[in-house]
């Protein structure tokens, strides 16, 4: 569930980022389209690193083991 | 020429400016003016049509010549400025109409007047420090004479009531000399020389003049206290004065001639007290009549110098543009027949208005009967590459560039550089609060920008502010990947939510043994903060990592694929789209793209299952049953069909594309039985089509070869290019560990001392270690791996690199390439 909800707010947070990007810079529609590419590829990225780091806690295979006097 | 079927709208940058080779006839009344308007707009590349000439043979040599004749005269002004120190004021705006000609004779003017000068101060100089030589010698000679006065005087009181004759050297010879009333007998006529001679020769001088005159002359040094400047040499040297008496013609000659041989300077001294204070009186005063000559003498040329350095830049820069703008009207090819110019150049085709604007205007302005001539021309060559970037995606684009310059129109792999790179670079970096401090220097030059833009900065400085957007969006990013690793200087914090792990009883007893257990939901952002410190910390990031290393490696991989496919669509080229795209992309989704599919599932489903046992033995042994290493239904079968589908796609790949090819080239040429004439470069025929290839070659044996070089390469490529993305599973181990190491055993062992000396000597380690190590080294090691990857990685899959850049002629190019 966290997963999802989590997905949802990248994917929101990157059409809000294109929106904005096509506010202040509008420069003509190969312009736009090269800005959207930077966007999206910039949500892809941060989205991609977080899912897996993430993923990769959501069913641990070994737990921490706390070092002595701790 | 421009063979493309894009069905998606055009974006910048992604493919170079379509461009085309024009030429544009010019008539020779209006062809310096035209050409220096096309500088302007600095958007064509001429070709050098009279390429077999040598230098001297091109038409306008001779205004080279007198250009190189005018750098050099501002070359040496601008020597003489620095010497006297005087700074260049900044280029004014005003744009001044200088001719040519007015400027030669003008710095001509000013070059004589400047010698000129130059030669009277010089001699005045030399005057004056004479002068002040010959005072000096007064001065002292002087002394020497007085002092021994007064002891003749004394002595001569002395001798009437003392027969002892007492050893004073000087008052023998000074009383035969100055006494001559009282002993008229012995009149031994001595002649005395006196002189400044260098302090650090007086004893060779001393010794030499002893020898040669076996002992029969007397010397008196006595030294300067401070150094006089030399007349001849001009430099500062520590003298004496000397006053050499000696008797007889032959030994005057030999001490002349040694005080030659030793730079000794002589000056007649008058033995006449009176005469002495005269000539010191006179002395004086022309010394200060000299020094407020010489005075105004500098006065005069420093205002010549300020009221060239005022003009300097503006002139300097004219000088240049000139000689460009003759360079390159030198490449033009003339036709003596028709009166006038031919050009050829490449040019972006969306300047082809601005092009013909300008023409025209130099028609109007050079007062002309005829006006320019463009046309496009048609050609088979391959245009030079040309971005349009602006000082943001300039860094990048240059970045790739580094690496070969894109193919014309070939998918540029800079847009999508511009994010990945600083995003491969902070998964090796990732710690927010070096971001942080990355991030606020590199805003400190961005504000600087207006200032350091115009300065001239050192070399490493200049790369650094050059890349001031790059460094920028990798400390962004790095601050990112910090709070999904959770570092901030290598410290974790529950920012988000408690942790998600806590120990299984009350006494946290079994926390050392067993390790805590999970029993909150995952920690919502990045890596969990009890991690941080742990035993088992190690095993797991190592896990986590490396296989985002995977996941990420195979992703950017597909991207290049893709672009390649998208390079196959434009060039209308069917043969890569299923003879090469298709089969990489089943190869490596079959093989490596199924791995990352059964790392997400194991993650998912939280499955033992050991990855490294299921993909071995799934080229083994594929038909083995999989037992506990089975991750979903079926998976022996899905195997099966992959493994399958991979090894078909090698042969897939290599054999049919030279056969299709070999095909194609038949069909082609089949209907050609005679290829056209190979047309000899009349330029100024409009419809001479340029062909650089008369009759294409096809060796079936090359493109084989090609192919099966291209195939292995990727074959193995897709092997070790997956492990090669381990990099950024082993850097961003480094990183963290250096962090560690800084903060647990520099900054908290200076903690545990509770003392403030240590405390502080801790801090100081602790910002250097960070500073040099952390924030310099690993920064340019971080870059430098991230660049490695992109530019083998990423770009084999997909990009050329083998154009040529877009070099336009252009006067705001200039000023870079002269300094």
């Amino acid at each position: 569930m966290g997963f999802l909800y989590t997905t949802l707010m990248f994917a929101a947070i990157g059409i809000i980022a294109s929106l904005c990007a096509r506010i202040c810079c509008n420069k003509g529609p190969s312009a736009n389209l090269f800005h959207l590419t930077l966007v999206i590829t910039a949500t892809v990225c941060c989205w991609l690193m977080w899912a897996i780091v993430y993923l990769a806690q959501m069913n641990p295979l070994i737990v921490p083991i706390l070092s002595e006097g701790e | 020429m421009a063979e493309h079927g894009g069905c998606f709208p055009p974006m910048d940058l992604f493919r170079s400016e379509p461009m085309h080779l024009v030429q544009v006839i010019i008539p020779i009344e209006s062809a310096r003016l035209t050409v220096s308007y096309l500088g302007d707009i600095g958007l064509i590349q001429f070709k050098d049509l009279n390429s077999e000439k040598s230098p001297f043979q091109r038409t306008y040599a001779g205004q080279i010549k007198r250009c190189a004749e005018l750098a050099r005269k501002l070359r040496f002004f601008k020597d003489q400025m620095s010497k006297a120190d005087i700074k260049l004021s900044a280029k004014s705006e005003a744009k001044a109409e200088f001719n040519l000609d007015d400027l030669e004779v003008k710095l001509g003017d000013l070059e004589a007047e400047l010698t000129e000068i130059n030669g009277n101060n010089e001699k005045l100089q030399r005057s004056y420090n004479e002068l002040v030589e010959y005072k000096l010698v007064l001065q002292k000679a002087g002394e020497f004479f007085k002092v021994a006065q007064s002891r003749a005087a004394a002595q001569q009181a002395e001798v009437s009531s003392e027969q002892a004759a007492e050893e004073s050297l000087e008052t023998p010879l000074l009383k035969d000399q100055e006494s001559t009333t009282v002993d008229q007998g012995k009149q031994v006529k001595l002649g005395f020389l006196t002189g400044l001679v260098p302090k650090g020769r007086s004893m060779a001088f001393e010794r030499i003049l002893f020898r040669a005159t076996r002992g029969n002359v007397f010397l008196r040094q006595s030294s300067v206290d401070e150094a006089v400047i030399d007349p001849s040499s001009g430099e500062k040297v520590e003298k004496n004065v000397f006053v050499v008496f000696f008797s007889g013609e032959r030994a005057k000659s030999k001490i002349l001639k040694i005080c030659e041989a030793f730079g000794a300077n002589r000056y007649p001294f008058a033995e006449d007290l009176s005469k002495q204070a005269q000539m010191i009186i006179e002395v004086s005063r022309r010394i200060s009549e000299l020094k407020t000559t010489i005075d105004a003498g500098l006065l005069h040329r420093a205002n010549l110098l300020e009221t060239i350095g005022q003009q300097y830049e503006q002139w300097s820069d004219l000088v240049r543009k000139e000689k460009s703008i003759y360079h390159t009207l030198n490449m033009l090819s003339i036709d003596v027949t028709k009166k006038c110019l031919v050009a050829e150049g490449w040019s972006p085709v969306f300047a082809t208005q601005q092009i013909q604007d300008a023409l025209k205007l130099a028609t109007i302005d050079s007062k002309s009967q005829v006006g320019a001539i463009f046309q496009v021309l048609h050609t088979k060559e391959l245009p030079p590459t040309y971005f349009r970037t602006n000082k943001f995606t300039e860094s990048f684009q240059t970045i790739v560039d580094a690496y070969g310059v894109a193919k014309y129109q070939e998918a540029n792999p800079g847009v999508y550089t511009v994010v990945t790179f600083p995003f491969l670079f902070a998964v090796m970096f990732g710690d927010w609060g070096h971001g942080i401090c990355i991030l606020l220097a590199c805003l400190f030059l961005i504000f600087k920008e207006k200032k350091y833009s115009s300065q001239k900065l050192g070399d490493i400085m200049e790369m650094t502010f050059g890349g001031r957007y790059v460094i920028l969006l990798m400390a962004l990013f790095s601050i990112y990947t910090g709070l999904i690793y959770n570092e901030f200087f290598s410290v974790p914090f529950e920012l988000f939510s408690p942790s998600a792990y806590a120990c299984r009883d009350d006494a946290c007893s079994e926390a050392t043994t067993i390790g805590l257990i999970k029993t909150r939901d995952t920690y919502p952002f990045g890596v969990d903060p009890a991690w941080h410190g742990s035993r088992s910390e190690l095993p797991f990031l190592n896990s986590l990592k490396m296989k985002m290393s995977i996941l990420i490696g195979v992703a950017q991989m597909n991207l290049g694929i893709i672009l390649s496919f998208f390079n196959a669509l434009y060039f209308r080229n069917p043969v890569n789209v299923w003879f090469q795209f298709i089969p990489q992309m089943i190869f490596l989704n079959g093989l490596f793209g199924y791995l990352s599919l059964l790392i997400i599932v194991k993650w998912c489903t939280g499955s033992k299952a050991d990855l490294y046992h299921v993909m071995i033995y799934m080229f083994l042994s594929p038909t083995d049953d999989l037992g506990e290493n089975q991750l979903f239904a079926n998976q022996k079968t899905v195997q099966l069909v992959l493994l399958l589908l991979s090894l078909i796609a090698v042969p897939w790949m290599l054999l049919p594309k030279p056969f299709i090819l070999k095909a194609q080239h038949n069909s082609r040429h089949q209907g050609q039985s005679y290829t056209p004439l190979e047309g000899t470069e009349e330029s100024l025929q409009v419809e001479t089509a340029h062909d650089s290839h008369g009759h294409e070659e096809f060796e079936f044996s090359e493109v084989f070869v090609h192919q099966l070089i291209h195939t292995i390469e990727f074959v193995l490529g897709a092997v070790s290019n997956t492990a090669s993305y381990l990099r950024l599973w082993a850097l961003s181990l480094a990183h963290s560990e250096l962090s560690t190491v800084f903060y647990e055993k520099v900054l908290l062992l200076a903690w545990g001392y509770n003392n403030v000396i240590i405390l502080i000597i801790g801090g100081i380690v602790f910002i250097f270690a960070t500073v040099g190590v952390l924030l310099v080294m690993e920064t340019l090691s971080a870059f430098l791996h991230a660049l490695r990857l992109h530019w083998v990685e990423f770009q084999n899959k997909f990009y050329e690199g083998d154009g040529y850049k877009f070099a336009p002629f252009s006067f705001a190019l200039l000023g870079d390439e002269d300094e």
